[in-house]
């Protein structure tokens, strides 16, 4: 397996917010194929299979407008999602697109499956679509600046040292991941996914933050550690777990300011 | 179980022979001193440069700080070049038992920042002997054949000084269940469950399932050990348990924080646990990269700015802990602590886990 990883310093912070995988992980419904580390190369297959995908969805709409709750079969919205090589392209170039297509795939089957009105099930579809063509749109531009050799690939970051700005910028990716996994109806990779954060990533860092803030960090502790999971298994709707992890994603960035304040302060060894 | 008998049980068992000691000794071009002897602190310009090429398997911690002194060193000595491969302390030390029984060396040092993982690899007997003149610079109570600890931290009982005060606190660490006070912990964070793993390798796994049992009743969770200091300070519990550096760097943000450090006495309850290195390469660069991490720079480094305990000679305890010569800590073997498959069972079946 392969991930994608930045090389250049500059970019950075255009690019991070792309690429949300530095870290190496496990895509749900199986391996990442080889072709994200050759995006512009895929394409027109990607956006033939976005037309693929939404025709599909049309059919099915069409099916329930014609024939009914009990003809129209919602999982192949689920089976169709996962059987394009798109679905990879996105879920590593740009996880908060990823989270919004499986919120669009969710509402329109729950809304066939409940036998709401067609209007709402349209309107669920609309949103589906208009998710689909920004990932579209998302991938472009990341095929853009891997061809520009701004991404790059690499087997593994072990040996790869963060330094504390990119390993709060992974942490916000890891967020990002979990809120993807709840819009996948996973809460519990979802849980892990932000407890992983916590214990791997965030814990070597507040170490020097609580010398700062311990306020923020107190906050932070509570997010990480009940706000967060009590939202991922709760009954709360994307849109609940997103404002969660936004306020969090804003307390890191504060993290990220007092922590340079730190780096720059710090004595050197020798 | 009685500390004077652990003392002959457990502590510095691994004694290396005569024949050893002068193999260790000889691959070293630095002066030997007599077993026995302490060794003032080293300076890095005292220091022989590095050179060739090593590769450190490093476990994540510290923030970024262990990263720091090892970017020092590689500064340092041009003609060095350092590998880190980087990852949780317990998965390399599976990887590197997993590397040998497949044959590879692919790492010639590990640093790992708990003792469970050292035990691990010596245990596979993987952990080559180390030359007195290295390890003899460390405190006596820290010297071991085939590991070098680096710095140290001491379990404390942070309490809110506000709610009882610290004579209240039993010193031995078995009597507090017998108390009324309400109690934090973080039963899944690794320091404690090391805590646990001490308590039963001294006291036993009956009157550690006891101590577990009783406070079981009137404890409070909390995810780690960060947690459990700044609940003491909010006034959540009366105490904790936590490593002392949490209290140290939330007093250093939060000089008004409501909490206090109290300490028991010859028990698991002020174990002091290390970081330490290992080497699996018998050569002059890999001793020589581990002095530095000895050296009086480095030593000072990690105090001031991880609040770590040095654990050579003459360099000042991080601000805010009483001296390491004030504190009891429990003689025990650290390594061997990486028993800790019993004690998880033990917390299990206790539903504490």
């Amino acid at each position: 397996m392969s991930i994608l990883i930045i090389k250049d310093a500059t970019s950075k912070v255009i690019l991070l917010i792309f690429c949300s995988l530095v870290s190496f992980f496990a895509l749900a419904n199986g391996e990442i194929g080889d072709h994200v580390n050759d995006l512009q190369g895929h394409l027109n297959q990607y956006e033939e299979e976005v037309v693929w995908l939404l025709k599909e969805v049309t059919k099915l709409t069409n099916h329930y407008q014609n024939k009914g709750t009990e003809a129209a079969v919602t999982d192949v919205l689920i089976d169709n999602w996962e059987s394009v090589d798109f679905h990879a392209a996105i879920e590593t170039n740009y996880i908060q697109i990823y989270a919004s297509i499986w919120q669009g795939i969710y509402g329109v089957k729950s809304s066939i499956d409940e036998g709401k009105e067609i209007a709402i099930v349209e309107q669920e579809q609309s949103n589906l679509e208009r998710a689909m063509w920004q990932a579209l749109g998302a991938v472009k531009l990341a095929a853009k600046y891997q061809q520009e050799g701004l991404l790059g690939g690499q087997p593994t970051t072990d040996y790869t040292a963060l330094t504390s700005s990119e390993t709060l910028e992974e942490i916000k990716s890891s967020l990002d991941r979990s809120v993807a996994k709840f819009a996948e109806r996973l809460p519990e990779e979802a849980t892990d996914i932000v407890l992983n954060a916590y214990l791997e990533l965030f814990e070597g860092l507040e170490g020097d933050l609580i010398t700062k803030d311990a306020t923020l960090v107190e906050d932070l502790e509570k997010d990480f550690n009940v706000t967060l999971p009590q939202a991922l298994n709760s009954s709360s709707t994307l849109s609940e777990v997103q404002t969660v992890v936004e306020s969090m994603k804003g307390k890191l960035d504060r993290s990220k300011v007092l922590l340079s304040e730190i780096d720059s302060a710090r004595r050197d060894v020798f | 179980m009685k500390l004077t008998v652990l003392a002959g049980t457990f502590f510095r068992m691994q004694r290396r022979s005569l024949s050893q000691l002068l193999l260790a000794s000889a691959i070293a071009p630095w002066p030997t001193y007599l077993a026995g002897q302490t060794q003032t602190s080293v300076s890095v310009n005292d220091l022989p440069p590095l050179e060739g090429e090593l590769t450190l398997y490093l476990g994540r911690g510290e923030g970024g700080l262990y990263e720091n002194v090892l970017q020092a060193i590689t500064d340092r000595n041009p003609e060095f070049d350092l590998n880190v491969r980087r990852g949780p302390t317990a998965a390399l030390a599976n990887a590197i038992i997993a590397e040998s029984k497949a044959g590879i060396n692919r790492a010639d040092l590990f640093w790992a920042v708990d003792t469970g993982a050292i035990g691990l690899i010596a245990a596979q007997g993987l952990a080559l002997n180390l030359p007195t003149n290295l390890t003899n610079q460390l405190m006596p109570e820290f010297r071991y054949d085939n590991w070098l600890p680096i710095s140290g931290r001491v379990r404390t009982i942070p309490f809110n000084r506000q709610r009882i005060s610290g004579d209240q606190i039993p010193t031995d660490i078995m009597k507090l269940p017998d108390s009324n006070f309400q109690i934090g912990w973080a039963p899944e964070y690794a320091s404690f469950q090391s805590f646990i793993t001490a308590m039963r390798i001294m006291e036993g796994t009956a009157a550690t399932k006891e101590w577990l049992t009783k406070l079981n009743h009137n404890s409070k969770n909390y995810a780690g050990e960060l947690g459990v200091v700044m609940g003491v300070e909010r006034g959540e519990v009366d105490l904790g348990f936590a490593n002392h550096y949490y209290t140290l760097r939330l007093k250093s943000g939060k000089p008004e924080a409501r909490v206090d450090l109290a300490f028991t006495k010859g028990d698991a309850g002020c174990l002091i646990n290390a970081s330490g290195i290992l080497t699996m390469k018998e050569d002059e660069t890999t001793i020589n990269f581990m002095r530095y991490l000895l050296t009086k720079e480095v030593q000072s480094y990690l105090s001031t700015e991880a609040f770590e305990i040095p654990l050579v000679g003459g360099i000042a305890s991080p601000e805010g802990l009483q001296p390491i010569e004030n504190l009891s800590p429990p003689e025990i073997d650290l390594t061997q602590l990486a028993d800790l498959r019993p004690t998880l069972d033990l917390m299990r079946e206790l539903r504490i886990l």
